[in-house]
């Protein structure tokens, strides 16, 4: 809430508050998402997301009150969801199975989300800060997990052992008896030509940008990592062609 | 108690103007009929029309020649089943493309090998292979980052390596059809291909990206004619892989979680069955569970998510792990006194295995196996508690599991033990020829 | 000489319309597919009706017993029709059993489907014997059994009424309000209260659409009077924790989902289009409206039409309907079917 009043304004002070047109230029982008429609017909005000939510149970967020904002043009409150109450959703997707009216509030938690990137809200900068070592991973291997990002240093609350098989991590990915798993950097082995290709895709879909926006730093690893690997694989290919002649 | 007895007696609590309806048994028993003749007419009471069908619209695409629809045909031996409004889908049983999942084979290897030995005991040939990438489906969820055009063009890429991955082996495009190993994979590529059969603009942006790929076929989009789950394959295979059992389950109370993205995403395409919990429930996994004989349980939170949360299992579990508990794994100790908590999904099983070790310090030290609805086949037809079905890798007590059925856990996991010394002596056990697994690029054998 | 009108279905619209046409002289063959008379009122076996507070076996017993006697009603039970040719004026109709009835107008008064409980699956009906529908409510009252757990025969301490079961839901393709069900339930809550009066009843509801004159006579009474109480939330899943039904549902005032535990869950289920509707279009070559109820002319000029001259339609045919406007429907159809008929004898002469 501190942030909320921060950048909505208090009342009570002489603050200013936030501007009118930011307001209505993030529920413009909410707005034009190519999914909006989609994702909400109107509300009866029923409640059956909000009774199954599993966010609901632990947080200060209710699917119904996303829906409600949002179909009453809630500007204020839209901006105010978008700073905390959105980062709650689990994005089990309950909600969207039982609406009567069709809606998916969890599809528009996510049209809200890729929103708050687009605008660099720094509700969603400090949400993805502890996301960046995933990030890393997915946009330049293709894989969002890998063995050795698994470890009690990271995960201490998933106990003392990684494995109850005391051995080195790459004895026992070895251990693992499809060939594909004899990884320690990605969950798999990813072929160069297809993290190649999926670094394209990102490219071509605006995804680096919006990590651009968020997180410069990542962008720069990100970008440099990826430049080497289009290099390997244009020497690779090159190398193709000389053995072919 | 004394008011119980009253029941049969007649009944004398309406008020002044009750008479006596005097219907006779039989009358009584027709009118009762009436309602449960009901029971049977899910399929024609929710009739098509009235709920879309996507796939009409693939169709007529396909059609018109604006896309390719790689087909479920006799080669990979399809077994029809029914979804929940009484549709057909045709699960694929041989000629398999394993679509991974990366968080099983980071963090839980046992669930992609107990497939892949199922299915080398069933006979089925697939292709493992380097040339695919996950659906990324879960940053998004989690992050945010991502859009609709990155997750269809990703979906669309690596459906198109599965068809055209048998060249590498000299054999027919369309040959393997892809089998997708994670729930969240699965979910969002049923989201995907809704989107993209919906909307022209976002077809057009998609074969712009593919094209520069060379990922169309003759110049179109390729569309699966359908999005397949292993445990949808699970299910159609059941009862060949009850035929090879070699353990008995009947003392086992088992719970299952079905997964939210398996079952609750696109829901008009998941799996009901009138011989599974009358059809009232989704089929997978329950089906399998009861079919080898273990005793499968009912509990409260049966439809509750496991706290997964795709953003918060990364950066924020406390949630996850108080909802995994509190919500899963307690009840189905409490009003199940279950053995076993049973899945189909990576996020499902991660969290409600790995979470329970920090329960204990919060004073809610509740212990109950959890794996995959594979990796409890693979068990109960012999496979090898720790090479095969690598249990070693989950957190929560699965060793008292393997009491009760009788598997010397202390043993396997000595020969387990031996065997990693074989390991590093560079012996290494796989379930097909690595060779197999690259199919174009650096490596490629040709 | 004209010949007699036919009229499909013998719940209250039919009873309705075969009466009214007798009344003034029109000959009538009512033609019903089961064995007795009534419809869904008697073959479902209700209880007390709204808003009368008759039983349904004395009211619409009564109806039943009218046109029973009346000698311009020709009686045709537990039959149904195959074939149905020819022009207002001169239609014939081929029976299941292979007769034909020579007939000059025809009268859809075919009804509804209650919903099947069934196709919601996760509010637990078919999984959990004390899950149970507003039908099998009106059945344990109305056979003097009373309102008990199926389960085990005892009286239910707490139940859960939920509204909308197989309406207003477009995940399963029923978008329609049914119209009657919260004024029965609100009478079916109040009779339970009356029977079981340690009792705690609870109606999860949407919207309360006890309209009209119902408003204080079923929602404001069975509060002020019996203690029901309204709680304003869809429920997301009923469920069992091996003792009782657990309900899973929303506390709109907290915006926090709670669950609750309940002995007895009633599904108020709503009207669907009648099954046999897709084959009783093809039949009588009428249309069907965008819902698969039979389609009705235009209010303002031909509130009795179907899109076939000299068929009618009348009753929850058309839509969900109460008892007492399929009554009024059924009527207004003999009146429609008889103007054709003079019409059609007036054009002969």
């Amino acid at each position: 809430m501190a942030q909320v009043s921060a950048a909505i304004g208090d009342p009570i002070s002489d603050a200013p508050i936030l501007e009118q047109a930011k307001l209505e230029a993030v529920f413009a982008d909410i707005q034009a998402h190519p999914l909006y429609d989609h994702e909400l017909n109107g509300c009866l005000n029923c409640g059956i997301c909000t009774a199954t939510c599993p966010s609901a149970h632990y947080y200060d967020y209710s699917p119904r009150e996303i829906v409600q904002l949002l179909w009453t043009e809630n500007l204020e409150g839209i901006y105010d969801a978008m700073q905390e109450k959105i980062w709650a959703c689990a994005q089990c997707y309950t909600c969207a199975a039982r609406c009567p009216f069709g809606n998916s509030p969890g599809g528009l938690v996510m049209i809200m989300r890729e929103t708050a990137i687009k605008h660099g809200m720094e509700s969603a900068k400090e949400v993805l800060r502890p996301f960046s070592r995933v990030m890393l991973k997915i946009i330049s291997t293709g894989n969002q997990l890998a063995p050795n990002m698994i470890t009690a240093d990271h995960f201490p609350d998933w106990g003392p052992n990684v494995s109850k098989v005391e051995a080195p991590l790459a004895v026992l990915r070895k251990a693992i008896p499809v060939p594909t798993l004899h990884t320690l950097d990605t969950a798999w082995e990813v072929n160069l030509k297809t993290s190649i290709e999926l670094y394209t895709i990102w490219e071509a879909t605006g995804v680096l940008d919006a990590l651009e926006t968020i997180d410069q730093n990542l962008f720069d690893v990100i970008t440099d990592i990826m430049e080497e690997k289009r290099e390997d694989y244009d020497d690779w290919l090159e190398e193709q062609e000389d053995d072919d002649d | 108690m004394d008011e119980k007895s009253d029941h049969g007696q007649h009944f004398t609590g309406h008020g002044a103007e009750w008479r006596d309806g005097e219907l006779g048994p039989d009358q009584a028993r027709a009118a009762t009929a009436w309602v449960e003749a009901k029971i049977d007419r899910r399929a024609m009471l929710v009739n098509k029309e009235r709920v879309e069908d996507v796939r009409d619209i693939m169709w007529q695409l396909e059609k018109d020649g604006e896309i390719l629809v790689h087909r479920v045909s006799e080669q990979h031996e399809p077994v029809t089943v029914k979804t929940l409004y009484g549709w057909d889908k045709r699960i694929p049983t041989n000629q398999l493309w394993h679509h991974k999942s990366c968080g099983q084979c980071g963090n839980i290897p046992g669930y992609p090998a107990s497939i892949l030995w199922l299915q080398n005991m069933l006979e089925t040939r697939y292709l493992d292979e380097t040339d695919q990438t996950s659906c990324t489906a879960w940053n998004y969820h989690g992050s945010g980052i991502g859009n609709v055009v990155s997750l269809a063009s990703v979906f669309l890429r690596n459906f198109h390596q599965a068809y055209v991955s048998a060249q590498a082996q000299g054999l027919p495009e369309g040959y393997y059809y892809p089998l997708v190993h994670c729930g969240t994979s699965f979910g969002n590529y049923k989201e995907m291909r809704s989107f993209l059969l919906h909307s022209p603009a976002l077809r057009e942006q998609v074969k712009t990206i593919l094209g520069k790929l060379g990922r169309l076929v003759d110049g179109k989009l390729l569309l699966p004619e359908e999005v397949v789950h292993y445990s949808e394959w699970l299910h159609v295979v059941r009862e060949r892989i009850k035929q090879h059992q070699a353990v008995d389950c009947g003392a086992i109370r088992a719970t299952i979680h079905p997964a939210c993205h398996v079952y609750k995403m696109v829901p008009e395409d998941a799996i009901y069955d009138d011989a599974v919990l009358d059809g009232n429930r989704l089929a997978v996994s329950t089906s399998l569970v009861e079919t080898l004989g273990a005793q499968v349980i009912d509990y409260s939170t049966w439809y509750d998510c496991c706290g997964f949360g795709f953003r918060h299992i990364i950066s924020e579990r406390e949630f996850t792990r108080s909802f995994a508990i509190d919500r899963k794994v307690r009840v189905a100790i409490e009003e199940a006194q279950a053995d076993v908590m049973i899945g189909h999904d990576t996020g499902c099983i991660t969290t409600l295995d790995k979470n329970q070790w920090i329960g204990k310090a919060a004073g809610k030290g509740y212990e109950l196996p959890v794996m995959a609805d594979c990796q409890f086949a693979a068990l109960i037809c012999g496979a090898h508690p720790y090479k095969i079905v690598q249990l070693h890798w989950h957190a929560s007590p699965f060793e008292t599991l393997l009491e009760k059925l009788g598997i010397d856990w202390r043993r396997t996991k000595a020969e387990f033990e031996a065997y990693l010394t074989e390991v590093e002596a560079g012996r290494v056990e796989t379930l097909y020829d690595p060779k197999l697994a690259i199919t174009s690029g650096p490596g490629f054998a040709g | 000489m004209s010949g007699p009108v036919l009229v499909l279905g013998g719940g209250p619209a039919g009873l309705a319309a075969a009466h009214a046409l007798a009344a003034v002289g029109q000959r009538a063959v009512l033609v019903e597919k089961e064995d007795r008379l009534g419809g869904a009122p008697i073959l479902s076996g209700y209880a007390k009706l709204v808003p009368s507070g008759e039983w349904a076996k004395d009211a619409i017993g009564a109806m039943v017993e009218r046109v029973e006697e009346d000698d311009r009603v020709a009686l045709r039970t537990a039959v149904q029709v195959r074939e149905f040719s020819g022009e207002p004026g001169a239609f014939r109709a081929t029976l299941s059993d292979g007769t034909d009835l020579e007939v000059s107008a025809a009268i859809l008064a075919t009804g509804f489907t209650h919903f099947d409980a069934v196709n919601k699956p996760e509010w637990g009906f078919g999984t959990y014997p004390d899950v149970v529908t507003t039908t099998q409510v009106e059945q344990m009252l109305s056979t003097g059994a009373g309102v008990r757990c199926p389960s085990d025969g005892r009286e239910p301490e707490r139940v859960a009424i939920l509204l909308c079961v197989g309406s207003r839901d477009r995940q399963i393709g029923r978008e329609w309000c049914s119209k009657v069900c919260c004024t029965v339930s609100a009478n079916l809550a109040m009779e339970i209260r009356e029977t079981l009066p340690r009792c705690h009843v609870y109606i999860y509801y949407m919207d309360i659409r006890t309209y009209g004159l119902y408003e204080d006579l079923y929602y404001w009474r069975s509060q002020e009077e019996f203690k029901v109480k309204y709680i304003k939330a869809r429920i997301a899943e009923v469920t069992s924790d091996g003792q009782r039904l657990i309900v899973k549902g929303e506390d709109t005032l907290v915006k926090r989902p709670i669950t609750i535990p309940f002995d007895l869950v009633v599904h108020a289920i709503g009207m669907d289009p009648n099954v046999d509707n897709l084959t009783l279009a093809s039949i009588f070559g009428v249309k069907l409206e965008s819902h698969g109820h039979i389609a009705r002319g235009n209010a303002y000029r031909a509130y009795s039409a179907t899109s076939r001259p000299g068929v009618f339609v009348g009753g929850a045919a058309t839509g969900p309907e109460t008892i007492d406007d399929s009554i009024a429907q059924g009527q207004a159809a003999a009146l429609a079917a008889l103007a054709a008929v003079q019409g059609a004898v007036r054009q002969a002469s």
